[in-house]
């Protein structure tokens, strides 16, 4: 006791310097009242990333959507009317098959008063497929020749008749060749002057991406944020916990077991959206017992995708028949055949693919790649075992898994391929022969089901070759159609918002409530 | 003095030769390839082989090996394939993050860790002493993820004290100076940034300072108890001498070395092991860098790094061995 109160001095300093840290607790804690959102600021926190500021060097959906609302992209999907908008070009027309002319509006502006002109559109196309960190040459590997007669009109020809060419023009941002011609590539950092509703205001790359509503601009509301700020934050507790406490006013991508706390909250809510990501089951012919349609179909029907729904995603996912779903080009709601869950047709087909004493197979799985990927990939195994499978469930890391499937390596993983609206490109990278290795199928109907479709512009005849290739996809079984997400969204109470279904984060459709109205939900 | 730091900077040179050769042969050995990260899963073939191409890493492995150290040797250690920017701007747009959060757990782990091992020390086996033990037993074991994710569930989340994530608020602080938000406000004596950033530091450096205050808490207390028994701290105490100049002015004194090597090393490694804590908390500093390296396979920001944080050991290593010299006289360099 002596000893202790001699050290009093110590322990007086000791007092001090928690005194001290608790002084700083205090100030953060001021300053934390001090940080409630102001009514027309919004920050969503998102999760992938923002690699540059060069608005080609990006290839990920959230960078799309950004620079589609900043710099404003050649033309955009619009999920209400279902087609094609732009917001330079009163018109577009093929006069052949190679050619695709855009008619531009007289009268548009960039950010600082410049006039957005024909030749901002070609000078684009060029960087996408030239600009030395171009991440989007493949949107635009078909363009042969541009011009411009006029400030009002660009000419493309394409290399083959491209009739999904608008899916790839609704990838290009259109940048300003007036900048570039007198910054350079520091046009990008310090002139990104876009014609879009929002203009770029900060880019912290790899951390943050801040926009500032154009006042004027026709596509946007008094009730549009007048700010709006995208943050990384890739750990999905932080995103729920900062949606809860008013750091943010937007949570992308909610896992299941995080959604609760958020409908039991009083502050934030849900956002429901079935997104255009295709979950399914890949099975390379290349690889036994997968050069069997026979085994590859065994699969499908071994599988309980409605059960996998129901206790594993909580019921928060649109089971699929066939490659595509509802609200995606080519849906076809009959398309056949549908494969329901039954293990004795299963072991039955397995038998049939000349396996009566079952076969040993690997399996792959992402882990933290999709919602609840390794509990669903845990859970079909005793489903394909009780088939006659015998399986050895692997779960590489992404980079490994994923170099692996680039090469073909990989004979039969769960995987996904996000925003699908028109689902051409997809069905050729993974079904269309030589495309690309991740499947290594070929068949030769489908092959020229999908050439033929790329080739037509009429919309009902391209509609009914590409349900042909699906029909027979779906048949073939190279790959097993699970379902769509409904991906879940965390939004503040403040706030009036629905993702569209690429999930990315329009600031034109985040509407701030009256006080009033926000205070009563 | 001068000898003794020549000699050990030219000692330097085979380490990071060796650490290079080494993270350029594993990453290489390791699967995955930059390029089908990197590219658009949209791309085609040839896409895929021109990125190679333009990145050098269609070459043999001994001529991109070879390519790097010419560079390196100049200060040039390539650009990110990711970010197209070279490595050395990009870590030194990242480092002041880092080395700012380092500093405060490290200042946190030295305000708390080494009055607390003096204390229990002090009196061996009362009740404080055991508290503080189990306490430093607690912040040694504590994984920092499980403890970041608590702390934002109750500090953040429940009582709603502290930011979740981030380093600041955006819009709030000035024009950066020194990338250090702290010193920057305190220069510009912008009282509304410092707030600012305090208050999204305390979090991150609390988690990662925890293992430290409580390796540095047990390391004083056993150091501290060891010197107590010697005899010339009872020679102390016959003479008379009040027990807080024995434990300040004596007993620490010899005790110190030990801390400066916990404290050393510790340093070290925070650095180093920051990432975890930087991807809970959205923190952007170096190690969020470099996971973002690994997960897309970008050779040379990974070889960067890794050689930027042997480089940090060696600094770190070689001031521990100037304040042994500097606090202990007996101790003399470059003999």
């Amino acid at each position: 006791m002596q000893r202790i109160a001699k050290l009093r001095p110590s322990i007086g300093r000791l007092t001090a310097a928690a005194a001290v840290m608790g002084f700083t607790g205090l100030l953060a804690h001021d300053a934390s009242a001090q940080q409630a959102p102001t009514r027309t600021r919004v920050t969503a926190a998102v999760t992938e990333t923002i690699a540059s500021v060069n608005p080609y060097a990006d290839s990920v959906s959230l960078m799309y959507a950004i620079y589609s609302q900043t710099y404003g992209n050649i033309v955009d999907w619009n999920f209400e009317k279902g087609g094609y908008v732009s917001r330079f070009a009163e018109s577009w027309s093929n006069p052949d098959n190679l050619t695709w002319v855009f008619k531009l509006k007289p009268g548009l502006k960039r950010h600082n008063g410049e006039p957005v002109v024909a030749a901002d559109f070609i000078h684009s196309i060029g960087r996408a497929m030239n600009d030395p960190q171009t991440k989007q040459k493949h949107n635009v590997r078909w363009i042969k020749e541009m011009s411009a007669p006029d400030d009002l009109t660009v000419i493309f020809k394409t290399s083959e008749p491209v009739a999904p060419m608008l899916e790839h023009f609704s990838r290009i941002a259109v940048t300003s060749k007036a900048q570039w011609d007198k910054l350079g590539p520091a046009a990008d950092k310090e002139a990104p002057f876009g014609a879009g509703p929002y203009a770029i205001k900060q880019v912290a790359v790899d951390n943050f991406f801040a926009m500032t509503k154009v006042p004027d601009h026709p596509d946007v509301k008094p009730e549009n944020p007048d700010e709006v700020i995208f943050r990384i934050m890739k750990e999905p507790e932080s995103r729920v916990t900062a949606l809860l406490n008013g750091e943010i006013q937007i949570a992308q991508f909610i896992p299941p077991q995080l959604v609760p706390r958020i409908q039991n909250s009083t502050s934030a809510h849900i956002s429901w959206e079935d997104a255009v990501e295709l979950m399914f089951l890949a099975m390379s012919p290349e690889h036994k017992p997968w050069d069997k349609k026979e085994a590859r179909q065994a699969v499908a029907y071994a599988i309980d995708r409605d059960a996998l729904i129901k206790v594993l995603l909580n019921g928060q996912a649109t089971r699929l028949d066939g490659p595509i779903g509802q609200g995606q080009f080519a849906y076809d709601p009959n398309l056949a055949p549908k494969y329901e869950y039954n293990p004795a047709k299963a072991r039955e087909l397995l038998k049939q693919a000349g396996y009566p004493n079952g076969v040993e197979i690997d399996f792959y799985a992402t882990v933290g790649r999709y919602i609840a990927d390794k509990q669903i990939c845990e859970a079909i195994v005793p489903m394909l075992e009780a088939a006659g499978f015998k399986v050895t469930l692997k779960t590489p890391e992404w980079g490994t898994m994923w170099a692996n499937v680039q090469k073909g390596g990989t004979p039969f993983y769960y995987m996904g391929r996000g925003s699908v609206i028109d689902p051409s490109a997809a069905l050729s990278q993974y079904f269309e022969t030589g495309q690309s290795p991740r499947i290594k199928f070929s068949n030769p109907q489908v092959d020229a089901a999908l050439s033929a479709e790329r080739r037509e512009f009429d919309g009902t005849k391209r509609v009914a070759l590409m349900r042909q290739a699906m029909s027979i996809i779906t048949d073939e079984a190279p790959a097993h159609f699970m379902w769509r997400h409904k991906m879940a969204t965390g939004v503040a109470n403040t706030l009036e918002f629905k993702p569209d279904p690429t999930m990315d984060i329009f600031a034109v459709n985040i509407k701030i409530k009256p006080r009033r109205a926000a205070g009563a939900k | 003095m001068l000898t003794y730091l020549v000699r050990r900077l030219i000692g330097t040179v085979p380490v990071v030769l060796m650490i290079s050769l080494f993270v350029f042969l594993l990453l290489h050995a390791a699967p995955g390839d930059p390029a089908d990260m990197l590219v658009s899963d949209q791309a085609s073939a040839q896409d895929i082989k021109e990125a190679r191409e333009r990145w050098g890493i269609d070459q043999p492995i001994h001529i991109q090996y070879w390519r790097f150290l010419v560079s390196a040797v100049t200060g040039d250690f390539g650009r990110s394939f990711k970010y197209d920017e070279p490595v050395m701007v990009l870590v030194a747009q990242r480092f002041p993050a880092t080395l700012e959060l380092a500093f405060f757990a490290t200042l946190i782990a030295i305000c708390l860790g080494v009055p607390l091992g003096i204390l229990a020390s002090s009196r061996p086996n009362s009740w404080f002493d055991n508290v503080s033990s189990v306490g430093g037993f607690f912040g040694v074991s504590m994984p920092n993820f499980w403890l970041a994710i608590m702390l934002i569930l109750l500090v953040s989340g429940y009582f709603n004290l502290l930011p979740s994530g981030g380093r600041n608020t955006f819009g709030v602080p000035g024009e950066p100076i020194t990338g250090f938000l702290i010193l920057d406000s305190l220069v510009t004596r912008d009282w509304a940034a410092l707030q600012d950033a305090a208050k999204y530091l305390v979090l991150p450096s609390i988690v990662l300072g925890v293992n430290m205050t409580g390796l540095l808490m047990r390391m004083t207390r056993s150091s501290m108890l060891e010197v107590l028994s010697e005899d010339y701290i009872m020679t102390a105490r016959a003479k008379g001498l009040s027990e807080r100049a024995v434990i300040w002015s004596h007993a620490l004194k010899n005790a110190r070395i030990m801390i400066i090597t916990v404290v050393g090393l510790e340093f070290g490694a925070l650095i180093s092991g920051s990432i975890i804590v930087e991807s809970v908390f959205s923190w952007p500093g170096i190690g969020q860098l470099l996971l973002a390296g690994i997960t897309a396979r970008d050779y040379p920001l990974i070889t960067g790094l890794v050689l930027v944080y042997t480089c940090l050991f060696i600094v770190v290593n070689l001031v521990v061995d100037l304040l042994y010299a500097a606090t202990d006289p007996r101790i003399r360099l470059g003999g």
